[in-house]
């Protein structure tokens, strides 16, 4: 199967993942400003301050697919954190409660201050509050209204997104404050162009997964995406995703699928098995292709130069972590029409809440409106002990086996 | 007439009190997060309950909710589709925590209650964020004004506030009767107390709690005096665990609990317009763990420790509640620190772990008693 894998995507991680850490490291030796921040949070702000975004989360997935996230997490639960919390928080306040060993890429350059948001999660205010309070730096909290209507960027609750704006002004002022500089709307307006344009390729990329055979598999997502979430608004990602998307498109023309035989399309719902992206090839040998990932269809957004304050709110406020199910649901109906799909997965994430509930009105509002089935799956992200590989395998097997009926 | 007597029918009965308030024309509103600004409610003259569940297994809820779900929510939600609360006129959801914003979804889509109302709680308390608050409590107000048909007056708020700040300054009082040695009553009485004003409306629970006051100094039948001891957590809906800990040998003598001493510690400062104090009131109050000012609760629960003397502290951290999974341990190691023993515990509201929790609670009071 790997030579059916894109060459954009081959070799990923050493050239731009590790590239990444080794040049927040590096920023970190210069002196330059290097901010701890979560997904959800609008990190075009740090970029365009030239703060060095840094994002636990995705290091918890190289620890993952390194296979030392258990490890980690079983360090931070010595020290009295649950095991039912967040594999990623826990992997990470292991990696800084101290390890034995070498950590992967050198570990977390350490933070000069921390910014999160409860768009996402409550864990990701709390584990940054235990951050905050271990390295003795400032935290700042955007403290966004859920979204409670489900709706859109367009559909949005006029005073949530005045709320959120407000608060922009008060994260411009501590960030001048933390950098000793002053912010310049201009690079903040370039920043936001870069970044809508790498939304634009990103979506367009993901466009081209609509054909049949798809193009495109999870693993290969799951990798690219990595630019969408910590670097959009960079030339970098700019150029990745051109090139990407001209792959992409290539294969789409000439009708060169992930597999030769593609009976079975599916959505992926929440993360993979971070540890384990090769039981994307496993659904392959089953003859089922994963076309789209809610994940690639979350982190996209417009963003208008000359309403920077005012786009950004729009981008990350209706979030689907963010918003009541209707807007989870909407986004899985329009990706099983518009993608072709017959089957939805829908990973559980043992530490995660936000991902875990509401899988029900998903699966329910699929079958009723679609009549197409999905598979609820207890799993982790990054903590293997929550479901073995043979366990994952045979309900997957049952699940296909269900969809050829 | 016996001393709890009242209060503990409050509870055992409470869903037959709320249905006669019911057929008397007072609606009835339930809630589930003590940031739920309950004067507005018993402003529009609705009667306002906390919204819980008994103990037991929840196979009801369990088709709809995986099971790494909040166990209390999970609770609710199941007592929801047994059709324990089909009276409500209305229920009220929030954004405090993940499981409970997410579970509004549930709800609307699950259960029978004809009324959703999502209320946005910010988790900070800025200057920002408290302009937010108040403007989501004025569509509140609006909310009840439109649901139930009456216009909320300035005085009628005045009024509430008035007898919400009496609730809170009496179950101070009762709750400082824990201060004596032995305590004057002890934790179990406390709770159902405490609880009993959750779904009680107000202004009898507050005659009810004057009349305890002044009998409670001539009672015959003082709790037996044991190991003083502090216990934090979320929610505590019921006296099982605090019965346990009092079966075998503890006090219960002060708690940091959202259905305890944080339900009631601060009062509305009324200054000027009602509606702003009183969503002032909740963003500035000892702070649940969802909340940034997480120093703020740490103060609260060491100062409760000293003040009450306390000998160990019990933390009690409900399955799948990550704000307080997360603030254990560091809170764990500030009370350590001011060299009170500390136990952990996490517990499924199902109590099926029920048999290891008695387990280390015997254990650990035995412990702390022999230090003594």
């Amino acid at each position: 199967m790997s030579e059916r894998r894109l060459k954009a995507t081959s070799g990923f991680y050493k050239k731009y993942v590790k590239k990444f850490y080794d040049d927040a490291h590096r920023a970190k030796a210069e002196k330059r400003p290097v901010a701890w921040v979560s997904s959800t949070f609008p990190v075009e702000t740090l970029q365009a301050m030239d703060i060095v975004p840094v994002w636990p989360e995705n290091y918890a997935s190289v620890c993952a697919a390194r296979q030392v996230s258990v490890e980690l997490c079983e360090r931070a639960e010595r020290e009295g954190f649950s095991r039912d919390l967040c594999s990623y928080s826990r992997c990470v306040l292991g990696s800084m409660f101290g390890y034995e060993k070498e950590l992967p890429e050198g570990g977390l350059p350490k933070p000069d201050f921390l910014v999160t948001t409860t768009c996402a999660c409550d864990t990701h205010l709390k584990w940054f509050q235990v951050a905050s309070r271990l390295y003795k730096v400032p935290l700042f909290l955007l403290d966004v209204p859920y979204n409670t209507s489900g709706g859109d960027s367009e559909h949005l609750d006029k005073a949530y997104v005045e709320y959120y704006m407000s608060q922009l002004e008060e994260l411009f002022a501590f960030l001048e404050k933390q950098t000793e500089t002053k912010l310049d709307m201009g690079k903040l307006r370039e920043t936001l162009a870069v970044s809508d344009w790498t939304s634009k390729l990103w979506m367009e990329i993901q466009d081209y997964r609509k054909t049949i055979p798809c193009p495109m598999d999870a693993r290969d997502a799951f990798s690219a995406v990595f630019f969408m979430l910590c670097m959009p608004g960079s030339q970098q990602a700019v150029d990745y995703y051109t090139q990407l998307r001209d792959q992409v498109r290539q294969r789409a023309r000439d009708g060169i699928g992930v597999i030769e035989n593609e009976r079975f399309r599916l959505v992926w719902d929440n993360l993979p098995l971070w540890y384990n992206l090769k039981i994307f090839e496993y659904l392959n040998s089953l003859g089922a292709v994963v076309v789209a990932e809610v994940f690639s269809h979350t982190w996209a957004g417009s963003l208008d130069q000359s309403k920077p304050f005012e786009s950004l709110a729009r981008k990350y406020l209706p979030n689907m972590a963010n918003s009541t199910a209707q807007r989870r649901v909407d986004i899985i109906l329009n990706l099983v029409k518009d993608f072709h799909v017959n089957g939805v997965v829908l990973p559980t994430n043992w530490g995660c809440r936000m991902m875990s509930l509401s899988e029900t009105i998903v699966r329910d509002a699929v079958y009723q409106k679609l009549g197409v089935q999905s598979l609820i799956i207890d799993v982790d992200s990054s903590d293997w002990r929550v479901a073995g590989e043979a366990q994952v395998k045979e309900r997957f097997t049952i699940f296909i086996e269900t969809l050829s009926k | 007439m016996e001393l709890m007597q009242e209060f503990r029918h409050s509870l055992i009965a409470r869903h037959e009190i709320a249905r006669q308030w019911k057929s008397r024309n007072l609606p009835v509103v339930g809630w589930t997060c003590t940031y739920t600004p309950e004067e507005v409610v018993y402003a529009v003259g609705a009667l306002p309950v906390m919204v819980w569940a008994g103990l037991g297994d929840t196979k009801l809820a369990d088709v709809y909710m995986p099971s790494n779900s909040c166990s209390f929510t999970r609770a609710c939600f199941n007592a929801a589709l047994r059709g324990d609360y089909d009276y409500l006129d209305g229920f009220v959801e929030s954004n405090c925590c993940d499981n409970r914003g997410k579970t509004y979804d549930m709800w609307v889509n699950y259960s029978k209650i004809p009324n959703i109302y999502f209320i946005n709680t910010p988790h900070t308390n800025t200057e920002k964020a408290h302009q937010f608050f108040y403007q989501e409590v004025v569509r509140f107000k609006e909310w009840l004004e439109h649901s139930f048909k009456k216009k909320i007056s300035e005085d009628s708020l005045k009024n509430t506030v008035g007898v919400y700040n009496e609730n809170r300054t009496l179950l101070k009082k009762t709750y400082d009767l824990k201060m004596k040695k032995p305590p004057l009553i002890s934790g179990v009485e406390f709770l159902e107390i405490a609880l009993s004003s959750l779904v009680m409306l107000k202004e009898e629970h507050n005659k009810l709690l004057s009349w305890f006051i002044g009998q409670v100094e001539r009672r015959g039948d003082l709790p037996k005096e044991g190991v003083r001891l502090l216990v934090t957590g979320s929610i505590m809906d019921n006296t099982e665990l605090v019965r346990l800990i009092e079966s075998v040998g503890g006090n219960v003598v002060a708690d940091d609990w959202c259905t305890g001493s944080r339900y009631f510690w601060n009062t509305v400062d009324l200054d000027g317009n009602p509606l702003k104090a009183i969503a002032k009131r909740y963003l500035d109050k000892v702070p649940s763990s969802f909340m940034y000012q997480r120093e703020q609760r740490f103060r609260h629960a060491a100062e409760l420790a000293k003040r009450f003397e306390v000998e160990g502290v019990i933390m009690f951290v409900i399955k799948y509640c990550d704000t307080h999974m997360f603030d254990a341990p560091l809170l764990r190691d500030e009370l350590k620190a001011m060299g009170l023993p500390v136990l952990y515990l996490e517990w499924e509201h199902s109590m099926s772990g029920f048999a290891g929790l008695k387990t280390r609670i015997e254990a650990f009071i035995e412990m702390v008693g022999g230090v003594k």
